[in-house]
């Protein structure tokens, strides 16, 4: 044990060998007795609104990464002006919700596995369609091969219940490689389902059961977005398909009030909408009265980015879909929700990744920029080492990074409270 | 100094930290002075001996203050009051042979204990079971908090939340040994009250066991402290064995793989599910074992030997000898005094059809299908009764059978509660206890009715797969088809040979394999079961079980469903480091037993200098480990 203590206060924290390092405990770890999140700012517990002003310090910008070990990266500064209020940028969908006793005004929620299931999408759905009208999930892939909470799916080709993955062939534009087309025509949801030879045979040979799980849920209408060589039709909850073509989307809704749609990409960095046809999109938009989208990403980009540079570049990416987007639906309002706190280990100690407070303050800074509404989840939830104490109450996965089911519900409520409270200002 | 005295609940006193082997190192010093120094005369043994009991005593109880913090006097407690009536019914029997008394205080003193641990550990569970079966709406309330509050509902203690003291599952299963071996004569009661809360509190096994039963521990209370240079070695040895498997197989397996699989199934492909699975069989066994080898490391360095806790368990042949082998002081704490209370092999009463009766209203309460189990469930009742009256008791071959089925089949899932107090827990022993019987039955089966039966059972589920399409068929399916191939190759030798030798080297190829295939098959059944095992404490019971439910549910549904061949070598390319720890994990595990001892020995006979680089050079691996960059996030499934 002394040979030990002395054999720290002798050596150094790290010792490098090319690109493999050798690290080696200190003497203040040795007497530290607290063995989690020993760094990071203050936490702050309070639930307030994430697009407070930010304050004197956060405006101060450029942040030193402490660390013991390691050599500090300097993260630039960010200035952001964000004194006012970004839900200004939501002005014509707040105007928009009129028109919903006419007809309906549609929401896309865009998003990493954060938003997956439906776990939080379905919070603001709940909101709006309890104030604003309407009914129904929106918005589901043929093959559900993700469950969600609100909808449950089962698939039965030629009379026989299939899984997802042996259903039609899928596109999917967030996949790898093999997953992906040259075309660009995933449709809106950014994937597509290609029905071939082998469901031809029979006038209802894809049947898609899709059953809501709440019934306040209950939708009144389908709709199926598919290539027209496609022939449907439907009964209570049940699709029917048959034909040869592409498959974009089928949708639970009513044909008034607000639909809002999950839309779940997984491992996504958000930088595929300019891979998705901007005809079939811009039609989408405007058939379908798109008056708000959400994107909700910039997770994925974290655990596998240490330098700003990189950072930098992907939010450049990101600015770009945002510009795209707005082309393709000029109608819409753009909302972008940052990437939530998470935490990695560093010297076996539970952290906030250094790069995600920089990020979120790159992304405001370019909602700013782009004239659209930003929701920081990562101030919202508390600023750094937050996700830590979520983890103590349940809201928040073991891995540090994904929210729980109960942490999801309690994220979705904040947003949906911060975007409704908006149109009463 | 505030800072090191203190109970902080955030910084409990863990194996695995700096902190505690500090601790440690102090605790040691002065205990070395106490055991070292000189006597001046005989007669001064048995005061050292006591000094250091008592020492050892007051350490064990700052040890427990600082991870628990004022639950110390619940440990303190259940100390006194089994002291108290352990001495009372020695002195009754000692009186009067035949007197009752002794039998009414060792129920008092069980009903006090696992009162206590009704209370602390099931308060929850039982409050949401009443709640769910009459639709009440009880609340758990925290009568130590109020006690503390000055009896008031405000104050520094929150009465609306009751919160587990660490290791009270352990030390109550303690005292509850202790008093039950004074009644039955095993032991003499402790004279002095401070060896006994020694053999409480002793804190190298304080947390998490191993359970030491009294009869083994309280002999060493007053013995001279002795350490050989070799069982100083093996001490050592011990401690970094442990250390290594808490920190490589369990800690690193589990933050780059394991938590986030079972945190989102459904973010990841069937194989990284079933991957997941079988490295957490792993995760867990290093975890625990890991953390008893250290106490057992700890415990040799000060001279008391603890039993050992962990026998390689994952190299039985079969869901018995699993159970042997892992967790061996528990297995034989509940076999004492569970089991063979209840009748074991020998016979069945009052005590085995009234655990029948609660676990078959339990799974119909559970599941909501009252009459589809408690009708065929009374059928069986009445069946066992008739057979129980024909059959000569404990003599046959069959009653054995069945009257250890009946019996273990209850171990197994009080044992399993034992372990959690949620419905995955009793779900996790039931299957246990059915795996158990299944095995036993199978073993007394001839090789004709195997096959047939596998090769039934096969088709059904193939049968079912194909009809209905479901994850679960599915799985199930494929599992038969790989027992019924294995089950197949062995009937036709079997057939071939007829049980007669035909070629010496082919006899040893086929023991081989059939003893592999076993092993194999062991470890994938212990595997499965352990979908259930997986406990979210911090979570309220409802949540945790309709929790622990869905994550079984998706695991199975993604390992059964979506399974993609595609995309395993990409997998296995990039979690390399993950995988090449789970299979040298596993490789290490099968290492035999004699090689295990072999290398044990030569570490305990190294120069000291030669083991103090040694020791540095495996402390800087393992801190290698503990520092280690995270895994990233890599989605193969989309």
């Amino acid at each position: 044990m002394t040979g030990l203590a002395a054999l720290c206060m002798v050596l150094p924290g790290r010792v490098t060998f090319g690109d493999k390092e050798l690290r080696w405990p200190t003497l203040a770890e040795v007497f530290s007795t607290s063995p989690n999140l020993s760094q990071g700012e203050e936490i702050n517990t309070v639930e307030s609104p994430a697009m407070q002003a930010p304050s004197l310090e956060e405006r101060a910008g450029g942040e030193v990464v402490p660390s013991a070990m390691q050599t500090p990266v300097s993260i630039p500064k960010v200035p952001v002006d964000s004194v006012t209020d970004s839900r200004v940028f939501l002005a014509a969908f707040y105007a928009s919700l009129a028109e919903s006793s006419e007809r309906v005004v549609r929401v896309l929620h865009y998003g990493d596995s954060q938003i997956e299931e439906d776990r939080m999408t379905q919070q603001l759905r709940e909101a709006l369609q309890a104030r604003y009208g309407g009914s129904g999930v929106g918005l589901m892939p043929l093959a559900q091969t993700i469950p969600s909470r609100t909808v449950k799916q089962q698939l039965h080709m030629n009379g026989r219940m299939i899984q997802p993955a042996q259903g039609p062939r899928r596109y999917i534009v967030y996949g790898s490689k093999r997953d992906q087309r040259s075309d660009g025509l995933y449709g809106v949801m950014g994937q597509v389902a290609v029905m071939n030879d082998s469901m031809v045979t029979g006038s209802e040979s894809l049947m898609a059961v899709c059953t809501p799980q709440d019934n306040r849920n209950r939708y009144t209408d389908w709709r199926i977005f598919a290539d027209s060589t496609i022939h449907y039709s439907t009964a209570g909850d049940t699709v029917y398909l048959s034909g040869r073509g592409a498959v974009y989307g089928l949708s639970q809704q009513s044909d008034t009030g607000v639909i809002v749609d999950n839309i779940p990409m997984r491992g996504c960095l958000g930088i595929v909408f300019t891979k998705i046809d901007s005809a079939q999109l811009a039609s989408f938009y405007r058939q379908e009265n798109v008056r708000l989208i959400i994107m909700q990403f910039g997770g994925n980009a974290i655990p596998s980015n240490r330098n700003p540079g990189t950072i930098q570049a992907i939010v450049k990416g990101l600015r770009d879909q945002v510009q795209y987007l707005k082309t393709c639906a000029p109608e819409a309002d753009i909302l972008f929700i940052g990437p939530s706190d998470m935490l990695t280990q560093e010297n076996g100690e539970w952290i906030t990744y250094p790069m995600v407070p920089y990020m979120d303050r790159l992304l405001q800074k370019m909602a700013a920029d782009e004239q659209i509404a930003y929701f920081s989840l990562y101030r919202w939830m508390g600023g750094s080492g937050s996700m830590a104490r979520w983890q103590e109450t349940g809201l928040a996965g073991s891995d540090g990074v994904h929210f729980t089911r109960s942490g999801a519900r309690k994220a979705g409520k904040a947003v949906a409270e911060w975007i409704i409270e908006g149109i009463k200002n | 100094m505030h800072h090191i005295f203190a109970f902080d609940a955030n910084s409990p006193l863990l194996f695995t930290q700096f902190y505690f082997w500090a601790f440690f190192a102090l605790v040691y010093a002065l205990f070395a002075l106490i055991v070292e120094s000189p006597l001046r005369s005989k007669s001064k043994v048995k005061s050292r001996l006591h000094l250091r009991n008592v020492y050892l005593l007051f350490v064990s109880w700052f040890f427990y203050y600082k991870t628990s913090g004022l639950f110390l006097l619940i440990l303190a407690f259940v100390t006194l009051s089994d002291w108290i009536i352990a001495g009372r019914i020695h002195k009754y029997q000692t009186a009067n042979p035949k007197s009752q008394i002794p039998k009414a205080l060792l129920a008092l003193s069980v009903i006090i204990d696992l009162g206590l641990l009704a209370y602390f550990k099931y308060a929850y569970f039982f409050t949401n079971m009443v709640n769910d079966l009459f639709g009440t709406g009880f609340r758990v309330f925290d009568i130590f908090a109020y006690i503390g509050n000055g009896f008031s509902q405000a104050g520094r203690f929150s009465v609306d939340t009751i919160v587990l003291p660490v290791g009270i599952s352990f030390y109550i299963f303690q005292v509850i040994s202790y008093t039950a071996d004074v009644y039955r004569r095993r032991i003499e009661p402790v004279k002095n009250i401070l060896d006994f809360g020694f053999y409480v509190s002793f804190f190298p096994q304080l947390v998490a066991g191993p359970i030491v039963r009294a009869e083994e521990f309280i002999p060493q209370l007053y013995k001279p402290f002795r350490l050989s240079r070799r069982l100083f070695g093996i001490a050592v040895f011990w401690i970094l064995n442990g250390l290594a498997k808490k920190i490589i197989m369990s800690d690193y397996l589990a933050v780059n793989l394991i938590d986030r699989v079972f945190d989102n199934p459904l973010l990841f492909s069937g194989f990284e599910n079933l991957f997941a699975l079988f490295a957490y069989s792993l995760q867990v066994y290093a975890d625990f074992s890991g953390y008893t080898d250290i106490a057992i490391g700890v415990a040799m360095l000060m001279g008391f030997y603890l039993p050992q806790n962990f026998d390689s368990p994952y190299k039985s042949q079969n869901p018995q000898e699993f159970w042997r082998r892992w967790h061996m002081s528990l297995g034989r704490w509940l076999k004492t005094y569970l089991y063979i209370p209840l009748g074991g092999n020998r016979s069945i009463g009052f005590g085995t059809y009234f655990w029948w009766t609660v676990i078959a209203f339990v799974s119909a309460a559970l599941t909501g299908w009252w009459w589809q189990i408690l009708v065929p469930f009374a059928v069986f009742m009445a069946v066992v009764v008739i057979v129980n009256r024909q059959m000569v008791h404990g003599k046959s071959s069959h009653s054995k059978l069945l009257y250890s089925n009946l019996n273990s089949f209850i171990t197994q899932v009080l044992g399993g509660l034992w372990h959690g107090a949620s419905w995955n827990f009793i779900i996790w022993g039931g299957i246990n206890g059915l795996g158990m019987i299944v095995n036993k039955i199978w073993r007394e089966t001839g090789w004709h009715v195997r096959f047939a039966a596998m090769t039934v059972l096969t088709f059904g589920l193939m049968a079912l797969d194909y009809a209905y399409n479901l994850p679960v068929w599915r799985l199930f399916a494929v599992w038969a088809a790989i027992v019924w191939t294995g089950t197949a190759i062995r009937y036709i030798y079997w057939l071939v040979t007829a049980d007669k030798i035909i070629n010496q080297k082919l006899a040893i190829i086929n023991r081989k394999l059939s003893t592999a295939w076993a092993v194999l098959q062991t470890f994938t059944f212990i595997t499965f079961t352990r979908l259930f095992f997986r406990s979210s404490s911090n979570l309220d019971p409802a949540s945790a079980n309709e929790v622990a439910w869905t994550t079984a549910k998706n695991m199975v549904n993604q390992i059964g469903g979506a399974w993609n061949n595609a995309i395993i070598p990409d997998f296995l390319w990039e979690y390399r480091w993950v995988v090449a720890m789970f299979v040298a994990g596993m490789v290490i595990h099968w290492v035999p037993a004699d090689w295990k001892r072999r290398y044990r020995l030569a570490f305990a006979a190294m120069p000291l200098w030669l083991m103090v680089i040694a020791v540095c050079a495996a402390i800087i691996v393992i801190y290698q480990f503990v520092t280690a960059d995270m895994q990233p996030f890599i989605y193969f499934q989309f």
